[in-house]
């Protein structure tokens, strides 16, 4: 006889899991008390909203299942951020929250929330649990749905009863899913098609979303697109799919993407999209997304098509059995010479990402970041203007070497991901780039790193506002810095001690040489290759803005390169 | 008005699920009826729905871990009652439309 908890575990080794993020409390303590001994490692962090960002961390480095545990109540609806963060971006989430006793649902009890309604939405799938028995079929089928097609969160609410509960116990259970007309695939028959189209295009493009990650097709997409030899760009999700030092690889596109990117989708004529929902960060107006081209969409969702705009030809299933089939019949013809196309889209008149680059501190410092750490690091960025810096800055290709909160844009989300990347990878260079304003969402995540010595670089992008927001308020609301100021943050090295973890601070004048000082140089070297946890503290300019931009609603072809521009 | 014919297994959620398609979509729910369908369940839906909405109710019902099958009376919806393009015969209508 084993308890309800006891199954529950052995049912999460049963599915790989020897790693869990999560927060105690009244209706889970059951499972708690059965950890011991069980093969599962629990990461205590200090909120539900740390462990699930974490869960998520450790889900988006791997490509396996992140798992979160919270109590009822308040506990379940800590995870919803990151739960919804997880559906956006295709993230493999199972989390598992304690219910208030069986007899006591719908009374409002204490603690007592409708966790499986509040999520329905922000699931892929979800089940309350209503019998012991049910446990190890709930536990096999939402880690199926979290992994199967387009990755996704699942939510498991047991209640303490059943987790306090006995039976007999035979075994974790596979679960066999029903055929489903939504699970057909492309017949092969499209490959005809685009070669058709291909053939027919005078500027066709690619464009790489984080699909191709998701579905393990790297090194299938990086031979097709050496033989496609077109003009290549990514979204955020997309970056590292493709190396940066391609010749017709042009960054990142969209709202903050390059100038070359954002130009040559709103000039192509043919664009192929794999795996990228296109959601309006991407497209600008739809009206006038990719105005002149035919688009083919590669792509396991059946849900993310004709979303924003209406594609010529989908083609659904896994890349890693769509882009072979498609690369087999490109072979068997002539590639057309697009070479003319090519070098207008990656010329050099378009090639810069941001010429003020040279002499903007910020971008120079996250420069200086990313070429002196070694290779393989992982990179994880929050959400705000020092993301999109990261993201244009960006030049490795490691294909899960950049994560941040894309879809969802959650505040916060870095810090306590970055502890599941750091757990997940312990001798990989992890280092976690915040704003102010998003580290302190999540800052008691600090005792986390401390307890657990996770040697975390962590840098904050410190302009005393919500810079992003500011942003929009300086070119769109009339400089109406509306509750944006943060100038009286607190002193973020000083805190860092009081969590017993080193810091220090440097100013932007540190990168106004070119190349940097020495002392600089060694400063940095020290910080990214320490064996401790680290958080270093960089001072921003308060107005500096992020360049090129796309203004919400604006065509790709009206991004704004410099401030002079709005005025 | 279009009427639209979901057939499921009632497993949790399910039925909440298929309405929640609609309902982000801030569309009115004035008709619906759920009820067994030999081992299934079966409901129906009026909906005063667009062309674009239609297919994208069709590919997130689809999506849904227990629909089985979707089904309409809206006759623009019809090449969404096949298996979704481009396997089997939908591929010839992108295929069509892409060379036209």
């Amino acid at each position: 006889m084993l308890k309800g908890a006891d199954i529950v575990l052995r049912c999460l080794r049963a599915e790989g899991v020897s790693l869990v993020f999560g927060y105690p409390g009244g209706a889970i303590m059951p499972l708690y008390d059965a950890l011991e001994g069980s093969g599962v490692r629990h990461i205590l962090t200090r909120h539900e909203q740390g462990a699930v960002f974490a869960a998520e961390g450790y889900a988006r480095v791997t490509g396996d299942v992140g798992v979160a545990m919270a109590t009822s109540g308040p506990g379940a609806t800590n995870l919803v951020t990151g739960i919804a963060d997880a559906k956006m971006d295709s993230v493999p989430l199972v989390c598992i929250t304690g219910q208030v006793r069986s007899a006591l649902i719908g009374t409002d009890a204490f603690q007592e929330t409708d966790v499986f309604g509040v999520t329905l939405s922000l699931t892929k799938w979800s089940r309350l649990v209503r019998t012991i028995d049910e446990i190890p079929e709930a536990i096999a089928e939402g880690f199926y749905w979290a992994r199967s097609g387009r990755p996704g969160p699942v939510v498991i609410d047991i209640p303490t009863d059943l987790l306090k509960a006995k039976k007999e116990f035979s075994g974790p259970v596979k679960f066999t899913p029903h055929a489903r007309p939504a699970d057909a695939k492309a017949d092969g028959g499209f490959t005809d098609t685009i070669v058709a189209l291909l053939q027919q295009a005078s500027k066709p493009v690619a464009l790489v979303g984080a699909g191709a990650k998701l579905s393990g097709a790297i090194p299938e997409l990086r031979r097709l697109l050496d033989d496609l030899n077109i003009p290549t760009f990514a979204t955020v999700h997309g970056l590292g799919a493709v190396p940066p030092q391609s010749p017709y690889y042009l960054g990142m596109v969209g709202m903050h993407g390059t100038r070359a990117a954002n130009m040559a989708l709103h000039e192509t004529d043919l664009l192929l999209v794999f795996g990228a929902r296109l959601d309006d960060r991407v497209t600008g107006d739809p009206t006038r997304f990719a105005p002149h081209a035919r688009i083919i969409h590669f792509e396991i969702d059946p849900a993310q098509l004709d979303r924003v705009r209406p594609c010529d030809l989908p083609v659904i299933g896994n890349l890693a059995d769509t882009i072979p089939a498609f690369q087999a019949e490109l072979r068997r013809h002539a590639v057309p010479d697009f070479s003319g196309w090519r070098a207008v889209a990656c010329g050099t008149e378009r090639a810069e990402l941001d010429p003020r680059g040279l002499v903007q501190p910020t971008i120079r410092f996250l420069d200086e970041l990313f070429s002196r750490q070694p290779q393989d690091s992982v990179v994880l960025a929050d959400v705000g203007q020092h993301q999109m810096w990261a993201a244009q800055r960006y030049r490795s290709s490691s294909p899960r070497g950049f994560i941040t909160s894309g879809g969802l844009g959650a505040m916060g989300f870095a810090l306590p991901a970055a502890i599941g990347v750091q757990l997940a990878k312990p001798d990989t260079c992890v280092l976690c780039v915040s704003g102010d304003g998003g580290f302190q969402m999540n800052i008691q995540e600090l005792a986390t790193v401390h307890r657990l010595g996770l040697p975390v670089k962590m840098v904050i992008i410190d302009n005393k506002y919500l810079g992003m927001v500011r942003q929009w308020q300086q070119l769109f609301y009339q400089r109406n810095y509306a509750e944006t100021d943060l100038s009286d943050n607190p002193d973020f090295v000083e805190i860092a001690k009081a969590y017993k973890i080193h810091s220090f601070r440097l100013n932007e004048d540190a990168m106004r040489e070119f190349p940097v000082s020495e002392d600089t140089g060694d400063q940095i070297d020290r910080f990214l290759r320490s064996a401790e946890p680290e958080l270093l503290v960089f001072d921003c300019a308060p107005e500096a803005n992020v360049f090129p931009m796309v203004p919400a609603g604006a065509a790709l072809s009206e991004m704004l390169l410099e401030e002079e521009s709005t005025q | 008005m279009q009427i639209f014919h979901i057939r499921y297994r009632n497993t949790q959620g399910t039925l909440m699920r298929i309405l929640n398609a609609a309902s982000r979509r801030a569309l009115d729910l004035p008709v619906v009826q759920a009820e067994p369908a030999e081992h299934d369940h079966h409901v129906t839906l009026t909906l005063d729905v667009n062309q674009k909405q239609v297919g994208q109710l069709y590919r997130e019902w689809y999506s849904v871990a227990d629909v089985i099958k979707v089904s309409s009376g809206a006759a623009h919806a019809a090449a969404w009652t096949a298996p979704h393009p481009p396997a089997g015969v939908a591929i010839e209508d992108s295929r069509k439309a892409a060379r036209a």
